[in-house]
């Protein structure tokens, strides 16, 4: 059931995996907290998948990290070849991931192992370094980002101290008292935020589906060149996932680029070249598999769906990481498990099923957004029975939208929301265990390192920007 | 002559870093309990961090940036009935607020069939009812009437 919702978000375009899992929050208060991930790993991996269908046969990415599909998906529909790009991207997606859940298998318990060392030193710098990467890579201006992941820690900071008791930012309102839930703010920020930005831009806008072109299946030469471009994208995406603020759709664009460097016909790029779909739609679809590493194996999440997935074990009262691992195993095999049955699903339902989700776009889009709020509404009434938090949902809405509005990322806030209350609880361990003693960050050799590499993530990317402002009018042959 | 957007974006975000610092001061430490580091440290060095992030974007501006055409009639329309839906959920309770602020919602965002909107309104807002109430056995908001 998750796969088949998660699909048909993925079709349709403006309704992502972190919306709808947002969304579904509330309603899965009831459920039992395995069937309740299974449902969301379900919607994570079919959400991934479904956005291909909607880039190749309209050009129309359901998701972000589909774009790059649509550069030669949507070609190869237009060339008559798309049922083959279709079933490309199916069985690509397919072997990317079960491939990323395989090495999730091998991998996570593998890092448990080591962070069973971690204390609250070697956590909080792995915070900070998950903060820096999201801000720093969700697009667009780094200050912008950097602004989106204080704002989140901002956010974080309102409510009672839980050491101290002491009010921070109530402003006297009784209902911040207990602090924002995180349900509330990521309703407030990607749900309803993401219905008034569509409002405002996208008015009218009726697209009707190119033909279907031929049967969805895979000719001799197909196969030929697809299986190493889906190997080559599962590589790249699993990894991309693992490191934190990259996802999806950085995931996409390196596999499409990697593609067009190896490729023998570079040319052929964007004029329905069958490995520019082969390789990207792989690459997502591993890359939401690599994120879950350290989602579960450290309880760090690396990106916006990541964050709200966290978000979500909070609710159950689980806090991912290495002792999740050995108290909850069951909980987390059953995810993993699931997994699996998500991607043979993924398969078998959506080649058969592809006439419905094309369908789908026909759906009205005032109709959707509509129901999108009434739904933001409901689930947020109901996680305390009080309206209060649904105004709380609608002034975050309003200032999503004009954060989407002056380009301001909104993944670094939720992740700071999520990871902002941990954070310092961490350091203030730390920092009580150290005896108020701050260098232990720095000589702990664990923490040490993450944090330089955390300096260098910022660094860097100034350096290089220093030097290619100074560089660029001298040789311009740097900037290829 | 216009401000650059992110001119404009930077005083705004300057302001609310302002505020929040002011907020962090205010913090009260409770006295003569040991504590390596108090409630305020965290509060403030997010406040600086604010400042001076706010203070970059307005530094590294530029006239260029065109900001995406916005239909502020549409935009200030749907809140404003979103507003008032959650005002009405509050007085007249979920059946009759919902139905009501479907049909509109899909006016505002373009739809142009009044029978289909209105069919599909209310069998939406009674399924939803259906799912929460009777299968979840969530509440829903019952109003002054309810």
């Amino acid at each position: 059931m998750g796969v088949t919702l998660g699909t048909a978000v993925g079709v349709l375009p403006g309704i992502g995996p972190a919306l709808t899992i947002s969304l579904l929050l509330p309603l899965t208060f009831g459920m039992d907290p395995v069937g309740a991930f299974i449902l969301f790993g379900g919607i994570y991996y079919g959400a991934m998948y479904g956005g291909s269908t909607t880039s190749i046969l309209v050009r129309i990415p359901g998701e972000a990290s589909s774009v790059m599909t649509a550069l030669d998906g949507y070609e190869m529909t237009r060339q008559g070849r798309g049922g083959a790009a279709l079933a490309t991207a199916a069985i690509g997606s397919f072997v990317a991931g079960t491939f990323a859940t395989v090495m999730l298998m091998l991998t996570a318990p593998a890092l448990v192992e080591l962070a069973l060392g971690f204390g609250p030193t070697e956590y909080f710098a792995l915070m900070v370094l998950a903060l820096t990467a999201v801000g720093g890579m969700t697009g667009g201006a780094p200050v912008k980002g950097a602004f989106a992941t204080f704002l989140g820690l901002a956010i974080g900071t309102i409510g009672i101290d839980l050491q101290t008791g002491q009010a921070r930012f109530t402003f006297g309102v009784p209902g911040l008292l207990g602090g924002l839930n995180v349900v509330v703010v990521t309703v407030g920020l990607f749900a309803v935020g993401e219905v008034f930005w569509h409002a405002a831009t996208h008015r009218v806008s009726r697209e009707t589906p190119a033909p279907l072109g031929g049967p969805v299946r895979l000719m001799g030469d197909d196969w030929r060149r697809s299986v190493p471009a889906w190997c080559r994208g599962t590589l790249v995406g699993f990894f991309t996932g693992v490191l934190p603020g990259a996802g999806a759709t950085v995931a996409s664009f390196l596999a499409y680029a990697v593609e067009r460097r190896v490729s023998k016909t570079p040319a052929a790029f964007g004029h329905g070249a069958i490995e520019g779909v082969a390789g990207p739609e792989a690459a997502n679809n591993a890359s939401a598999g690599g994120s879950l590493v350290p989602l579960l194996a450290l309880g760090i999440p690396g990106s916006g769906t990541t964050a709200v997935m966290l978000a979500a074990f909070q609710m159950y009262g689980l806090q991912p990481g290495p002792l999740l691992f050995s108290q909850e195993s069951g909980l987390i095999w059953g995810l993993i498990a699931s997994l699996y049955v998500s991607n043979v699903l993924l398969l078998v339902l959506n080649l058969p099923l592809i006439r419905v989700w094309v369908r789908l776009l026909h759906v009205p889009r005032s109709l959707l957004f509509a129901v999108v709020l009434v739904f933001a509404t409901l689930g947020v009434y109901s996680l305390n029975n009080n309206l209060f938090d649904v105004a709380v949902v609608y002034v975050l809405g309003v200032m999503a939208f004009f954060m989407r509005r002056h380009g301001v990322p909104l993944a670094p806030t939720v992740l700071g929301v999520v990871l902002g209350p941990l954070l310092e609880q961490h350091f203030r361990r730390a920092m009580a265990i150290s005896g108020g003693d701050p260098s232990v960050f720095l000589t702990r050799p664990v923490s040490g390192t993450i944090l330089a590499l955390t300096a260098a993530v910022v660094l860097v990317p100034m350096l290089v920007r220093v030097r290619a402002a100074r560089g660029a009018p001298r040789s311009p042959r740097d900037s290829s | 002559m216009v401000m650059p957007p992110d001119h404009r974006l930077a005083a705004v975000l300057i302001v609310g870093s302002v505020t929040y610092l002011l907020g962090a001061f205010q913090i009260s430490v409770p006295e003569g309990q040991y504590a390596a580091v108090g409630p305020r440290l965290f509060p403030l060095v997010i406040g600086l961090g604010l400042l001076t992030s706010a203070v970059s974007i307005g530094v590294s501006a530029t006239a260029e940036v065109r900001l995406p055409p916005v239909h502020w009639g549409v935009a200030a329309s749907c809140a404003l009935a979103f507003l008032v839906y959650i005002a009405a959920l509050a007085v007249v309770g979920y059946l009759p607020a919902t139905a009501v602020f479907l049909v509109l919602q899909s006016r505002l965002l373009g739809s142009r069939d009044w029978a289909r909107d209105l069919i599909v309104s209310v069998a939406i807002t009674v399924s939803v009812y259906g799912v929460f109430r009777l299968l979840l056995g969530l509440s829903l908001p019952a109003g002054l009437l309810g």
